[in-house]
């Protein structure tokens, strides 16, 4: 045990007293623990990211329906010689496992397919979709950041107060209220009512997109230096963004208070507090950032969530994204849409669990070590 | 901690002040006006604008705006076919028709006149590359005579090709821009993506920006011979009813074609006007024939007691003001239709009779619908819960089973339902396009309906009648299929699209729904 521990690192050896000694001293150079963990992780994410094209696959092809008939039309499908040109075209007359490679095959190229309603190339669409998910995404995970956080922290410290209650019944009911319903009604009363927001869309309906850099409205409108339209595509982001956000608020309030009460009990603040350091430094330097570590892995799931879970949010407020892509795909049997989204959604996932991962392999040691 | 408590109002301020400074920059000066632009918003129904591949709702809306047809209906009534791009005749013997170009002023959206051969091309590009509206030119062969005049010519018969013709689906194209553009008159064809991007008609409009899952924007077309459009600009918006019904109210979209009848009771004379006009849809029940597969439904009895056991007026009220009851399948106001007075009664006591006729003992028959579907605002769901409940006072159990149309479309396409809702949406106004429903059609083949020689007898005589008496011989036709009770007839519901107050004048027709071109 002690001649292991001595023998030099980094893939030196020593000169051997005998062969047997050099024998046991010769092992392999050991990786890094990080860069291991890292390794291992990245391996993870490709099978992960294998077993959903498998599970999408599947899935999609489960459905006791027929796709050509849903492409064709009522009357083009009466033709049995159109249906069994369109499945040949479409390759539907293979065997299953023969059709899962040909996808495989594409997806490695990185065609996704071609829509079998608009005949649009599915990672095209899923392109120009993307980036209304992302902007609508990243405006409600700072919104719910911004507010699931500090009323957390709130809530933690009026700890039985009042403010307290009234925190966790708002948090309860941001986790509980159906989101279509709340959508319908925030669009009702803040856009219709109170006028304090445009109406659905990402721009006024008269207003022309700016060029295309990123596909954020707000991105680009300023890149572009069209103020006017990014006021307007900033006001049309907001009361979407806030409702989408309203889950994850209520989330992060709860998972933030919980959080910060646990620090609150370690001794290191009960001395920073008997030093008589000022109760913002306390609260901010001690106890938030202690805090902070294990909601790290809920904001990231989160933002995974917001992307997969906007159906309903865009489909009120009428956001050209991927939710609202892929409710089209749905209900319309869209098979090679379906599959593009459900692997996009999937690849998300993955990669914000891996980035998750990363983060705690870099700020906690022990679990690389795992 | 008061100072925390500060710092927390003060961030939530500050997102409050940046939401409604925001919200108040909405005027934008790169944005150019609303004032010529309208607003129209339905939930899309678009699988492409290429006007010879498209049959949906929206793909047709959009298709109406951009594409003159060969002929027209004049303020939408449908009884009476009118001259469009062409004047018209047909033959004697409904063999032959003749169309001789008459708007020869006519001009597509870059400038280049229309033609014979743009007709020609036209038509044949449409059957040739086998898309969904294909079938309106079956059996037709088209020949150009001269550079006026063009001949369809017919295998048999074909009395209801002027019905066809002012169809979207056969709109007139730039022959000469769509060929440079890999279109063919065949099943190569290749121009589709490009006609969704670079439209080529001749009508008021063309495509500025297309985008099937979104939205699409027309512009003027500079080159119409007709009167210039008053709105320059169309959007058409992918968006749902809840929140058209909230867009037309705030005015902050002028057209919404989805609204049910009470989303369309909550706008009074400020916000808006809604224009009701009977749809060309009919909602119906079918009955498997097939003894295996219909179980009780396949007993005629059976059947006409379900017939007598529905509350059609009830029908009627949940279809909303305007929706009209059904004696056959053709709607109302088409040539071959039953007269309203004809239409099936509520009485309980002759179903119940009925039933114990059949040897019905109350087992449960399952109903099939479409659980995602809307026609006209009829939500099918609904439809099917008003059926099993009135159903059941007549002591007939029906078992829900709804699925996504999708899926249920396909249990009815391959004829393994015994019972269920169905919908039929005309294709052309005229009582040919019902013979589907006759023994031997396609849809009667879902229902395993394939002989009745009385039915067969009186589809010959409709199918040899001419002018008057056509109408009367295609009723008798319908009449009798009605009788049989494979079909049940539910209710013709009503077309509404809501118009915003911001318009002062529009027309509103069967035909094309509403004309952005002629809004005021």
């Amino acid at each position: 045990m002690a001649e292991a521990t001595t023998a030099p690192q980094g893939g030196q050896t020593a000169p051997a007293p005998d062969d047997t000694d050099a024998a046991q001293r010769i092992k392999p150079p050991k990786l890094h623990p990080l860069l291991r963990f890292i390794l291992i992780r990245i391996g993870i994410s490709i099978i992960l990211i294998w077993g959903v094209t498998v599970v999408t696959f599947l899935l999609t092809n489960l459905v006791p329906t027929d796709p050509v008939a849903a492409i064709l039309g009522d009357r083009a499908a009466a033709d049995p010689e159109i249906v069994a040109q369109t499945r040949a075209k479409l390759g539907l007359d293979q065997p299953l496992i023969v059709q899962y490679f040909t996808y495989l095959g594409n997806l490695l190229q990185g065609d996704l397919g071609v829509s079998n309603q608009t005949r649009t190339p599915v990672l095209a669409s899923i392109g120009q979709v993307f980036p209304a998910s992302i902007e609508l995404g990243i405006g409600a995970i700072l919104i719910s950041v911004i507010l699931g956080l500090l009323l957390g922290l709130l809530s933690a410290l009026k700890q039985n107060t009042i403010v307290d209650h009234a925190i966790r019944t708002l948090s309860l009911i941001g986790i509980s209220a159906p989101t279509f319903w709340i959508a319908t009604v925030a669009y009702f009363v803040f856009f219709f009512r109170l006028r304090v927001v445009p109406g659905a869309g990402r721009l006024d309906p008269w207003i022309t997109p700016p060029p295309k850099v990123t596909g954020l409205y707000t991105v680009d409108s300023l890149l572009a230096g069209q103020m006017a339209t990014f006021t307007n595509a900033l006001g049309h982001l907001i009361l979407p963004s806030c409702v989408l956000a309203l889950f994850t608020i209520g989330l992060l309030t709860r998972f933030s208070r919980s959080s910060v009460l646990d620090i609150i009990r370690f001794d290191y603040v009960t001395a920073a507090k008997a030093k008589g350091l000022p109760s913002r430094t306390v609260v901010f330097k001690y106890i938030f950032r202690g805090a902070l570590v294990p909601i790290i892995t809920v904001v990231g799931l989160a933002f995974g969530s917001l992307l997969s879970g906007a159906v309903l949010t865009e489909t009120v407020f009428a956001w050209n994204g991927l939710g609202q892509y892929a409710y089209r795909g749905a209900t319309t049997l869209d098979l090679p849409v379906i599959m593009g989204v459900g692997l996009v959604i999937g690849v998300v996932y993955i990669l914000v669990n891996f980035i998750v991962d990363l983060i705690y392999g870099f700020v906690d040691p022990r679990v690389r070590v795992r | 901690m008061r100072r925390l408590t500060r710092n927390f109002v003060a961030i939530c301020s500050t997102l409050a002040l940046t939401a409604g400074l925001a919200a108040c920059g909405s005027g934008s000066d790169e944005a150019g006006g609303a004032g010529d632009t309208i607003v129209a918003e339905t939930a899309f129904n678009l699988k492409t604008i290429d006007p010879h591949r498209q049959f949906e709702f929206t793909g047709s809306t959009i298709d109406n705006a951009v594409y003159q047809t060969a002929l027209e209906f004049e303020d939408g009534d449908l009884t009476k076919p009118t001259d469009g791009l062409c004047s018209f005749e047909m033959s004697d013997d409904s063999k032959e028709m003749t169309l001789t170009l008459k708007d020869e002023d006519a001009k597509f959206s870059n400038g280049d006149p229309v033609t014979v051969d743009d007709i020609v091309f036209s038509f044949e590009r449409l059957q040739g590359i086998k898309g969904n509206p294909s079938f309106f030119l079956d059996g037709v062969s088209v020949e150009k005579v001269d550079d006026e005049t063009v001949k369809l010519i017919s295998k048999d018969p074909n009395p209801a090709l002027p019905y066809i013709l002012p169809n979207a689906s056969i709109g007139i194209v730039n022959s000469k821009v769509v060929k440079e553009n890999e279109g063919t008159t065949d099943e190569d064809d290749g121009a589709e993506q490009f006609l969704n991007e670079n439209s080529q008609g001749s009508g008021p409009y063309k495509v500025e920006k297309y985008d099937a899952d979104s939205q699409v924007v027309l512009t003027a077309n500079e080159h119409y011979n007709g009167p210039e459009p008053k709105y320059k600009r169309v959007v058409l918006r992918n968006v749902s009813a809840e929140t058209q019904l909230t867009d037309i109210q705030s005015g902050q979209a002028q057209v919404a074609y989805d609204l049910n009848s009470d989303q369309a009771k909550q706008i009074d004379e400020s916000m808006g006007k809604i224009s009701s006009l009977p749809s060309t849809r009919s909602l119906y029940i079918f009955n498997n024939t097939d003894e295996k597969t219909g179980g009780p439904a396949a007993d005629p009895d059976f059947r006409k007691a379900v017939m007598a056991a529905i509350d059609y007026d009830k029908l009627i009220d949940l279809a909303g003001e305007g929706s009209q009851r059904m004696a056959s399948l053709v709607p109302n106001e088409f040539v071959g239709a039953v007269s309203k007075d004809e239409a099936p009664e509520r009485d309980l006591a002759k179903a119940k009779k009925l039933l114990k006729k059949a040897g019905y003992d109350g087992e449960k028959v399952p109903f099939h619908y479409s659980s995602d579907q809307a026609v006209n605002g009829v939500d099918l769901a609904q439809l099917a819960e008003t059926l099993q409940a009135q159903l059941k006072e007549a002591d007939i159990n029906l078992d829900l089973k709804p699925a996504p149309s999708s899926t249920q479309l396909d249990g009815f396409r391959s004829a393994k339902q015994p019972m269920g809702i169905g919908t039929w949406g005309a294709d052309f106004p005229d009582p040919t396009n019902y013979n589907v429903f006759i023994p031997g059609g396609s849809v009667a083949e879902r229902v395993n309906w394939n002989e009745d020689p009385q039915l067969k007898k009186l589809a010959n005589e409709a199918a040899k009648a001419k002018g008057d008496e056509r109408d009367s011989a295609y009723a008798k036709l319908f009449k009798a299929t009605t009788d049989t009770a494979v079909w049940i007839p539910l209710v013709q519901p009503v077309d509404t699209v809501a118009v915003g107050s911001s318009i002062t004048k529009f027309v509103s027709n069967a035909d094309v729904s509403f004309d952005f071109a002629k809004a005021e």
